[in-house]
């Protein structure tokens, strides 16, 4: 069963303008979903339906088996939100604010406090949890944030922006924790504008523009779409015979010259698993390869072809 | 300086017209406090040694002139406040005006929300209370007494304002604005207030300020309390724009 | 794999109450000042009033013993008034900065929630209350006697909670504190225009008009009980019938706006 499922959802505003047109998703139980989109896409809007905050104006959307619109409340109890701004009280010092999120979501009083010390030992803020959250650092918010979303053991976890404006460190602690999330059989519906980080969490990606999903797939599937790997050959000696090297390569792909660089670039569909033919062929005829570079595709490469702009962050 | 003391005002002004939410309240406020007090103790006119006057509303309008004009004060000093905040006071200080004129314009703007806001009561007054009965030299009477009050309380707002330099102090400022205006004779006779009140209205500058006012909406005029008010609203403004240019210099030499 | 999936029990939506109510609390607990201009807005008021009008207490028809006996209960109800109106001043805020997304996110009944918002406001409006109420013995207002001390308190908690629903309703319709000041001009309003500051018979003939059909007066005619005249089962059901009447009514706009939000 899919854990999310929408179909021609959809959001207008008053006033008329349309965020998000007729979106058809399906996240698999499971799955780490990474949602792109430049800002005012329509990333948020789908989230906030996705979630229960704000009703569709059209469509409909299944999250952990509800119907968003329909039964809310069922929805709420299955879903963890770690909200963008990292929206905290701070004038609660941690434990306190996860025991009150704890009985917000109507665990037993007597199960509040474990419940709690468990969660806030799992994002490393023990030491922590009596001090108020004002003084905590960006780094120390998104962990706490983290935790409320889990306090319940969501089905589905939405992380809307994790790491925007965290230091490298604490990128890596909440990177992590995804994926021990993952291993668990959580699914992460995570929207992000770090290709980097879509790139290394999410099973599959959906990229929204304007309003509708322009790409979906595997990170992998969705830089095949825009281009193969290209192997890029420099050689040996002073002056190497770059033509000849090209009628050779040409046997795998149509080459590219490049000489300024010195260089060859042949297309590689296959990706590493033919160099080693490449450089052998090359090899019988007397041309020796002095350094040879592998280029892939970049998600940056995908977003441009696909919305026209480049991520910030990226 | 008088050019730049201009376009400042204009600036200020136009500000205020731009977000009336912020400028209602020195007009609702008293408005609703003046129909409490008049609907709660219109009787007390017939208290005895209560002076002869033909409403309690007439009576009560320049009390709430009094305390329209302190709010205006307040939201002026919260205007510069704002300005030192957001970083726009920096930047008139780096252009090339006189400094006096940040303080002069500001007071300027106040000067002309002060006159609206007497003539908004006067309107309310002949509506509903039979007007004022001094005729035109006692109009001219309450307008400048009540526009060199509003200049007064301005330059004490704008004083706070540049000594506190925070929106939030300068509001904080309000309750005592209240007390003050609560031990004067602004809102009743001063023979009939309550004890230590009575003492002390005796010594406020508000107490004439508003008996200055009062005096020719409730009667023809008189020289004596309108001389008065007029004394005690010029040598308020007089005070407080020293003070408040002085503050200037202090917190220009802080820079 | 989940295991709070089951819906809320009884108890566990009063838990949710206290716990929202609690967390209420904090803005007075936990910042130094933060209480401080609803304490003094209402003190300021009752110690002012009283030496400025006291007087009026010399008017013929005038029922109580002197003008400050007669508005220490308007000052207590002014504090339920700023008490009601911080609490939709407290929610703006939360909204403008995203906390109230989280509590939306609860899966409890939105009144459940509600109730957690407002009633931290009932508590809130003990300490303003109690302030004027201390002051007001101070100045040689006579002690009102258990009954109506306690009946005096419950009304201001009564009329608070009204208030605080008629606030939320403003911040969920405008969604920023700059609506605060339309918050606290309700319950100001709502408070003086009643026999504030003199009997029934006494005010002017507009505002006996208004008097009448403002519940508000009620309530405040029930808080006077033991201040002016004893406490009886007549002055007391109006009162309480008052703030039912309110609290239906204006919950129940407060209700429909939490429904509406992300409509």
């Amino acid at each position: 069963m899919a854990a999310i499922e929408t179909e021609r959802l959809s959001r207008r505003f008053k006033g008329g303008l349309t965020a998000v047109d007729a979106i058809d998703l399906s996240v698999e139980a499971g799955e780490v979903y990474g949602f792109l989109g430049p800002n005012g896409a329509g990333k948020t809007t789908t989230v906030r339906m996705l979630v229960t905050l704000l009703r569709p104006t059209g469509g409909r959307a299944m999250v952990a088996g509800h119907d968003v619109a329909r039964d809310p409340d069922a929805v709420r109890r299955r879903i963890g939100v770690a909200l963008q701004e990292a929206a905290l009280d701070g004038l609660m010092t941690g434990r306190e604010l996860v025991e009150l999120q704890a009985t917000l979501h109507g665990i037993a009083p007597s199960a509040v406090r474990t419940r709690g010390q468990d969660l806030l030992e799992r994002v490393g803020l023990v030491e922590a949890q009596d001090r108020r959250v004002a003084t905590y650092s960006g780094g120390m918010k998104r962990r706490l944030d983290l935790a409320l979303a889990l306090i319940h053991e969501p089905a589905v976890l939405f992380l809307d922006e994790p790491t925007t404006g965290l230091d490298p460190v604490s990128r890596m602690t909440l990177w992590e924790e995804v994926r021990r999330l993952k291993d668990r059989g959580t699914t992460v519906f995570l929207t992000t504008q770090y290709l980097e980080e879509a790139d290394r969490l999410a099973d599959r990606l959906g990229i929204i523009s304007q309003g509708r999903i322009v790409a979906e797939g595997t990170p992998a599937a969705l830089k095949a779409e825009i281009g193969h790997p290209h192997l890029e050959l420099a050689f040996a000696g002073d002056a190497p015979d770059l033509d000849a090297a090209a009628t050779v390569m040409a046997a795998f792909g149509p080459p590219e010259v490049l000489r300024e660089l010195e260089k060859v670039r042949v297309p590689l569909p296959d990706g590493a698993a033919s160099i080693a033919a490449v450089v052998r062929a090359l090899d019988e005829k007397g041309l020796g390869v002095a350094a040879l570079e592998l280029v892939e595709p970049t998600l940056d490469d995908v977003f441009a072809a696909k919305t026209g702009r480049h991520l910030e962050g990226a | 300086m008088i050019r730049a003391s201009l376009a400042l005002a204009r600036r200020a002004l136009r500000n205020t017209a731009r977000r009336p939410q912020f400028a209602a309240p020195l007009l609702v406020m008293p408005t609703l406090f003046l129909a409490a007090n008049v609907g709660g103790l219109t009787r007390s006119t017939a208290l005895p040694g209560f002076p002869p006057v033909n409403s309690f509303l007439n009576f009560q309008l320049a009390g709430s002139m009094t305390q329209a004009l302190l709010l205006g004060g307040v939201s002026s000093g919260i205007a510069v406040a704002l300005e030192i905040e957001d970083g726009f006071f920096d930047r008139l200080v780096i252009s090339p005006i006189p400094r006096v004129a940040i303080v002069l314009g500001r007071l300027a703007a106040t000067a002309v929300l002060a006159f609206t806001q007497v003539l908004y009561f006067l309107l309310i007054g002949t509506i509903f209370g039979g007007g004022p009965e001094g005729g035109v030299i006692g109009f001219a009477a309450i307008v400048a007494i009540g526009v060199i009050a509003g200049i007064a309380f301005g330059a004490i707002g704008v004083t706070i304002a540049l000594r506190a330099r925070t929106v939030s102090t300068v509001q904080g400022i309000f309750p005592l604005v209240l007390v003050v205006l609560f031990v004067s004779s602004a809102f009743f006779p001063r023979g009939l207030l309550e004890v230590p009140a009575r003492q002390i209205a005796a010594f406020n500058p508000l107490s004439y300020i508003a008996d200055g006012l009062r005096n020719p909406i409730v009667g023809s005029v008189s020289a004596g309390p309108v001389l008065e008010g007029l004394a005690a609203a010029v040598g308020l403004a007089a005070a407080a724009i020293a003070l408040a240019v002085w503050s200037l210099r202090v917190r220009l030499r802080a820079v | 794999m989940s295991t709070a999936v089951t819906a809320l029990t009884a108890s566990g939506r009063l838990r949710i109450v206290v716990a929202l109510a609690r967390r209420g609390l904090n803005e007075v607990l936990r910042v130094p000042g933060a209480s401080i201009p609803g304490v003094l807005a209402p003190t300021i008021f009752l110690l002012g009033i009283s030496s400025v009008f006291g007087a009026a207490a010399k008017l013929p028809g005038f029922t109580a013993d002197d003008f400050k006996t007669f508005v220490v209960p308007v000052g207590m109800l002014q504090g339920a008034a700023f008490a009601g109106a911080a609490t939709g001043v407290n929610l703006a805020r939360d909204i403008e900065r995203g906390w109230f997304d989280r509590l939306l996110l609860v899966p409890a009944p939105r009144l459940t929630l509600l109730a957690g918002l407002v009633s931290s406001g009932a508590l809130r409006s003990l300490l303003p209350s109690v302030v004027v109420f201390a002051a007001g013995l101070a100045l040689g207002v006579h002690f009102p006697g258990v009954l109506g001390t306690l009946l005096a308190f419950l009304l201001v908690m009564g009329l608070s909670t009204c208030l605080a629903c008629y606030a939320t309703t403003l911040a969920l319709h405008f969604r920023t504190q700059q609506a605060a000041p339309l918050m606290q001009m309700g319950g100001f309003i709502a408070v003086l225009f009643t026999p504030a500051y003199a009997p029934a018979d006494l005010l002017a003939g507009w505002m006996h008009a208004i008097a009448v059909v403002n519940p508000v007066t009620y309530v405040l005619q029930g808080v006077r009980q033991g201040f002016v005249g004893p406490v009886t089962w007549s002055g007391t059901w109006p009162a309480l019938a008052a703030i039912a009447a309110m609290l239906v009514v204006l919950a129940a706009l407060a209700a429909r706006g939490m429904r509406q939000t992300g409509r």
